[in-house]
């Protein structure tokens, strides 16, 4: 991570947050975040409700003021020079609301003119973001009729009509059923194809594993561990994998298969199925299902309980919470 | 690629003209234009009574409504307009664009401003033309107590806008503004006037009184209250500071608000 001292915040990141902290009264919202995301990289910003992430994204984008540091995006200070900071912006934020008497078009017409883009411009591009979010049908619909759902669609619809560099996404697929967060998932991972830099918040693990390149987790507004989603994902301590076999194994077996290395716990979790708490990686993972078929054991499925990185979110947030 | 500050005024006073014609407000306002003129011009035949035949007189009923009709603009067309981008959450939309806060507000006051001169332009066009078919005249005067009147109009959504921009809610926002300039403005400045010997002419209310005074000059100490009316360049001035001390904070405090809810 780059120095973050106040020269080297002039730098061109899309994202760059140096020593960044909030206060809300006494209390510190933010302490003393530093932050770096890179060109074409797509961050997920993890951490339990009242970590920070929701401060630190209204900060970039200037709806809140920083108590201390700065958040500076393509090198300029989202504070002193905030239209110049959004310019190559598009960001959408909780699920914001919309003029209820304006049309989806209509809206992107507005936030268009107000970007500065020509006419023709405007239209070309709203017809296409209204397709790409499934909302072309809606385009002349007033929105004070629209779900929640079909809010938040327009929003990403007017977070991409400018073909911004950078997207700030805050909880992207909050208020989506299923099929949408499917599609909001795809249209987020084709603009990560493209090249587009991406800062997404968001409660669900499994998304952010599947569409960032990056994590950045945070938790009583700190910072606790920043890395690629592979490396992070490796890293993690333990892991817990559930075997089924065909017949349950003997207590003889469950002793055994505990002596291996890399075993910390093991139970039995019923219709012959047991689960095994595993430190030491992808290494200990394939010794241990070595170690049953040494033992005649007839394995049906060996799969892990629950993602990764799902537990490395899960060890660093306890082990912050009891400091 | 980014548009000048003149562009992005005119574009957010576009569409908060079409929020007043869409969400019924200005319909509303034109009804209770319709009603008070059809009362002017219906009532007096209908009691059996004749409209004056001076000009200046028989606008100057039409002028007796004016000040009610300008702060009901104030109220329709400014109060809600900052407080509303807070509580109905639709800041998440429009401040992350590269708009500077002051832009908006300006913006937001070119539209109030423009639809509240509308209603007013055309309740004076309707009061001008029936004066020229009953009395078949129209006076200089007419015009001026026009002006004053949309001079007045500036101070309340001045006003109106310092009250949006620093109250959290729209119903507190409009409530407040209409007891401004309806009660508390009215009562202060008659009370001082007459309990406490002051002459307020620095009070907006006070100083509307010369949207009727420059038609007819009102019948001096009469009556448990009399009223207190400034010369009308003291009036202006008055005017002229509630309007730009109101936007000026209102500009300010809006700058400085967060979107933290």
């Amino acid at each position: 991570m780059p120095p973050t001292t106040k020269n080297s915040v002039s730098n061109g990141f899309p994202v760059h947050l140096a020593a960044l902290g909030k206060d809300y009264g006494h209390f510190p919202a933010l302490k003393s975040l530093d932050l770096v995301v890179s060109p074409g990289i797509s961050l997920g910003f993890l951490g339990p409700n009242g970590a920070g992430k929701s401060t630190t994204i209204k900060i970039m984008t200037n709806l809140i003021r920083p108590t201390r540091g700065q958040a500076s995006l393509f090198g300029v200070d989202a504070r002193r020079e905030p239209t110049r900071a959004l310019a190559r912006v598009g960001a959408v934020i909780e699920t914001p609301e919309f003029y209820g008497y304006l049309s989806p078009l209509e809206t992107l017409a507005y936030a268009g003119r107000l970007r500065g883009m020509a006419r023709t411009d405007i239209r070309a591009r709203s017809e296409a973001v209204l397709k790409e979010v499934r909302m072309g049908d809606w385009a002349d619909h007033r929105i004070q009729e629209f779900s929640k759902g079909m809010k938040q669609r327009l929003a990403i619809a007017q977070a991409l009509l400018h073909e911004p560099d950078l997207l700030i996404l805050d909880e992207p697929t909050s208020g989506l059923d299923p099929r949408g967060m499917a599609e909001i998932r795809d249209l987020i991972k084709s603009l990560k194809g493209k090249g587009r830099t991406i800062f997404m918040s968001s409660h669900l693990l499994g998304e952010v594993q599947e569409v960032c390149d990056e994590v950045a987790l945070l938790n009583h507004g700190e910072l606790l561990v920043k890395g690629s989603v592979r490396d992070l994902s490796r890293g993690s301590g333990a892991a817990t994998f559930q075997a089924t076999f065909l017949r349950p194994p003997s207590e003889e077996d469950l002793a055994a298969l505990g002596s291996v290395q890399g075993v910390q716990r093991l139970k039995r979790a019923g219709d012959g199925s047991v689960d095994f708490q595993i430190m030491g990686g992808e290494e200990a993972q394939a010794e241990i299902l070595a170690a049953m078929v040494r033992r005649g054991l007839r394995v049906t499925t060996y799969r892990p309980l629950g993602s990764p990185l799902e537990q490395l979110y899960l060890d660093r947030i306890q082990e912050s919470d009891r400091i | 690629m980014i548009k000048d500050d003149v562009s992005q005024i005119l574009t957010v006073a576009t569409y908060e003209v079409r929020k007043y014609l869409r969400s019924r407000r200005l319909l509303g306002m034109l009804i209770l234009l319709g009603i008070i003129i059809a009362l002017i011009l219906g009532l007096p035949p209908a009691l059996g009574a004749k409209y004056p035949s001076e000009p200046n007189s028989f606008v100057a009923t039409f002028a007796t409504f004016t000040g009610i009709l300008v702060i009901l603009g104030g109220v329709l067309f400014a109060a809600d307009a900052l407080v509303s981008e807070h509580e109905k959450r639709t800041g998440y939309f429009l401040f992350p664009n590269p708009v500077r806060r002051e832009v908006l507000v300006l913006g937001k006051l070119v539209a109030s401003l423009l639809t509240s001169a509308a209603v007013l332009t055309l309740y004076y066009l309707v009061a001008t033309v029936a004066a020229l078919a009953i009395t078949g005249a129209t006076t200089w005067e007419i015009g001026l107590s026009y002006a004053y009147a949309l001079a007045y109009m500036c101070a309340v959504v001045g006003v109106a806008y310092l009250l949006s921009s620093l109250l959290k809610s729209t119903v507190a926002a409009t409530v407040l503004t209409f007891g401004l300039f309806f009660l508390i403005f009215t009562i202060l400045g008659a009370l001082l006037f007459n309990a406490g010997k002051v002459d307020p002419w620095f009070i907006p209310s006070s100083a509307s009184g010369i949207i009727s005074d420059v038609l007819v000059r009102p019948t001096d100490g009469q009556g448990p209250f009399r009223q207190f009316v400034p010369d009308a360049t003291t009036s202006l001035l008055v005017f002229a500071a509630y309007f730009l001390a109101g936007s000026f904070l209102a500009i300010l405090l809006f700058r400085r608000r967060e979107l933290s809810s």
